[in-house]
């Protein structure tokens, strides 16, 4: 059996964009000294009020805007906790990721009146898909490319924004420079609380718009653990990636390829239980691989310099 | 001689004080926003219903869950509570000991699934005489869920691999492989649902009352591991080590002492804990494994620790008052029908406004001060009466 079908890739790319957009915030946050653990509560709630909004309005873009805006404000909060409060940042994403389990249980019951999940985004509420045009033309490589949500592609394009961001704008030397050494930041004028803000903020946008995804595209409306700990399996790609945009996002796409794979595994009979685990596991493995050669590296780098002497 | 001052800058009295407002403070704004959510959710055409239907609701969640319908105290819902306890006891020591050395392992909820299922499996398939087996199997249960945390404890402290990342992916991967063992080789068939064989007979654990809470001598093993625990983190040479590593853990490496096993040792420590909880919970509630989906304990247990300030003494305490509050959400969504999982919003505020350092921070300030004050007219007075 062939698995490396153009439709295998594809669903590859389709897999790894939420992973991607929490991916990226959890870059820019630790570029920032802001670990955000909350990010899966996050992408959680946004899932929710993304496929209500849609609902509501009968259109994706709002449904997609209210998941960014439910993003904004979940991270802005637990930035008033962490930052202002000095709650410990972990501890405060483990309370957003509480309140991301079972509130949104709560607010779906008390919402829409149903259990455990809202079938409400039907075909013409779902994120669109973009064909296109020449590149869907191309043998095999088109099938792959083309055809996407609209999302997908704006994850895409957000890993270069993100370099941008870092690496050429003022704030992007302003937040590395907050995450580096916040001291010396303050001392030349910088407000650090500022800056700390921005990095949580634009982290719980793209962490909405990762949610946003997941009920509005991924699956038709929110259901209870849909997040599945994409949020977590972020902040692995994040480590895995170097804390490096371009490299996170090939860390976020291998995700993506062990959860593809376990799905044409389990479509041969073989029980899900066991292929469920597998995205969970890679990360553990990878996390070992990329520590264990980040110490050959150091190790290397000790001896060429004691070669120097 | 003076009260010696502690590390907060106050007087020992102040100290309390302190704790005691910022505590009854953290817990006022839960309720508060407790009551808004309760209050938009409910029934009713107009404002003066929807006010009453909430405050019903609110009974149900802050009464109810130890006194009847006509205001008695009832010993039934009582002792429920204790039993309710006893699982969130052993996942709240386990995150005490963990977080207290700042390793923010999360694999609690993991770890007390994975004991519960193979203390199960030696309830049902060892043959072993006697109360024996029920040793033997909350034994094996806890030896196991303490190997499991060897994965995150060995990856943190010798590759610098983030344990919290892992004890989340560790989670994960022990429910799925326990369903797939359930599904493919353990589930009594001739049930309707996933479970296992029946325990033996000689596998229950006995219990405290008779009166159908299900409060087992479990409750008493938590207690115990309490005080061991207690012990352990205040009164020895190691439990000082955990508590300094996360305190101050370049002083505990220049000071000679093997942190690197300090942070393997907190977390092993920790599983052994949370897979004993497991055992006891199914030996003590349960006479078949039926847990498919993750019981929810290891993350109250998290709320727990917070509460009790990572010092196990107040873990007790604090469980009883997570017991307490789970009853109610559980009571006002059966009476007051609304939804139960308010608990895990009341949860999340509690937790986030008590590991806050900096809340109520000025009014600290007001009290440092006074200490300080204090302590000078007391010096000033000492000073005077030598003169004389």
């Amino acid at each position: 059996m062939n698995i490396f079908t153009a439709d295998f890739f594809f669903s590859i790319i389709r897999i790894a964009t939420p992973i991607l957009f929490a991916t990226l915030a959890a870059v820019i946050g630790e570029k920032g000294g802001v670990s955000n653990i909350g990010l899966e509560g996050i992408m959680m709630m946004s899932a929710l009020f993304g496929s209500l909004g849609a609902y509501w309005t009968k259109s994706w873009l709002i449904g997609l805007l209210l998941a960014m805006a439910v993003g904004l404000l979940e991270s802005l909060v637990m930035g008033f906790f962490a930052f202002n409060l000095k709650t410990n940042i972990i501890l405060t994403g483990t309370a957003i990721n509480m309140i991301g389990s079972g509130g949104c249980l709560f607010l779906v019951k008390v919402i829409t009146g149903q259990a455990s999940t809202t079938a409400l985004i039907t075909k013409s509420l779902q994120i669109p898909s973009i064909s296109i045009p020449l590149i869907r033309d191309i043998p095999y490589i088109g099938k792959i490319i083309s055809g996407h949500s609209v999302l997908t592609y704006i994850a895409f394009l957000l890993v270069w924004l993100t370099i941008v961001l870092l690496y050429k704008t003022p704030l992007g030397l302003n937040i590395r420079s907050v995450g580096e050494n916040p001291n010396a930041a303050s001392s030349v004028g910088v407000s650090v609380l500022k800056i700390q803000y921005i990095t949580i903020g634009i982290g719980g946008i793209l962490a909405g718009m990762g949610g946003a995804f997941m009920s509005m595209y991924y699956a038709m409306g929110w259901s209870q653990d849909m997040v599945a700990g994409r949020g977590f399996i972020a902040l692995a790609a994040q480590s895995m990636g170097g804390g490096e945009p371009v490299g996170s996002m090939l860390a976020a796409l291998i995700f993506g390829f062990a959860s593809a794979l376990g799905i044409k595994i389990s479509a041969t009979g073989v029980d899900s239980n066991l292929v469920a685990p597998i995205p969970y596991i890679v990360t553990i493995i990878a996390l070992v691989i990329f520590a264990l050669n980040e110490k050959r590296k150091e190790k290397q780098r000790h001896s060429s310099a004691a070669l120097q002497k | 001689m003076n009260k010696k001052n502690d590390v907060s800058g106050m007087s020992r009295k102040n100290s309390i004080k302190f704790s005691v407002i910022r505590a009854l403070a953290a817990l006022a704004i839960a309720l508060a926003v407790a009551f808004i959510l309760i209050f938009v959710s409910a029934e009713g055409a107009n404002f003066s219903e929807k006010m009453s239907a909430s405050l019903k609701a609110l009974r149900e969640m802050l009464v109810s869950p130890l006194f009847r319908k006509n205001g008695t105290f009832s010993v039934k819902s009582f002792t429920d509570v204790l039993a309710q306890m006893i699982p969130i006891m052993f996942t709240g020591l386990a995150t005490c000991i963990m977080f207290s050395a700042n390793q923010f392992n999360l694999g609690a909820e993991g770890g007390i699934m994975l004991g519960a299922f193979v203390t199960a499996l030696v309830a049902v398939y060892w043959h072993i005489p006697g109360p024996m087996l029920i040793v033997v199997a909350i034994v094996m249960g806890a030896l196991a869920t303490g190997l499991m945390m060897l994965i995150p404890a060995v990856l943190k402290a010798k590759l610098g691999v983030s344990e919290m990342v892992n004890s989340l992916m560790l989670n994960y991967v022990i429910m799925y492989m326990i369903n797939y063992l359930m599904n493919t080789y353990l589930a009594d068939t001739s049930k309707g649902v996933t479970q296992t064989q029946p325990f033996q007979a000689n596998a229950i654990m006995p219990q405290l009352v008779s009166n159908g809470s299900r409060l087992s001598w479990g409750f008493v093993i938590a207690i115990i591991m309490v005080i061991l625990c207690w012990f352990f983190m205040y009164r020895t040479r190691w439990g000082y080590g955990i508590r300094m590593t996360g305190i101050n853990q370049p002083f505990v490496m220049y000071s000679g002492m093997n942190v690197a096993m300090i942070i393997i040792l907190c977390q092993v420590l920790g599983g052994i804990l949370a897979g004993m909880g497991g055992g006891i919970e199914m030996l003590g509630r349960y006479s078949v494994y039926n847990w498919i989906q993750q019981p929810q304990y290891g993350w109250t247990g998290i709320t727990v620790a917070i509460l009790a300030g990572n010092n196990p003494i107040y873990v007790p305490l604090a469980a009883f008052f997570m017991a307490y509050l789970t009853k109610g959400c559980t009571l006002m969504s059966t009476n007051a029908n609304v939804p139960s999982q308010l608990i895990s919003i009341i949860q999340a505020v509690i937790f986030l406004f008590f590991a806050a350092h900096q809340f109520l921070a000025g009014y600290r300030q007001k009290l440092v001060v006074k200490s300080a004050q204090e302590e000078l007219a007391q010096k000033e007075a000492a000073e005077r009466s030598g003169e004389k």
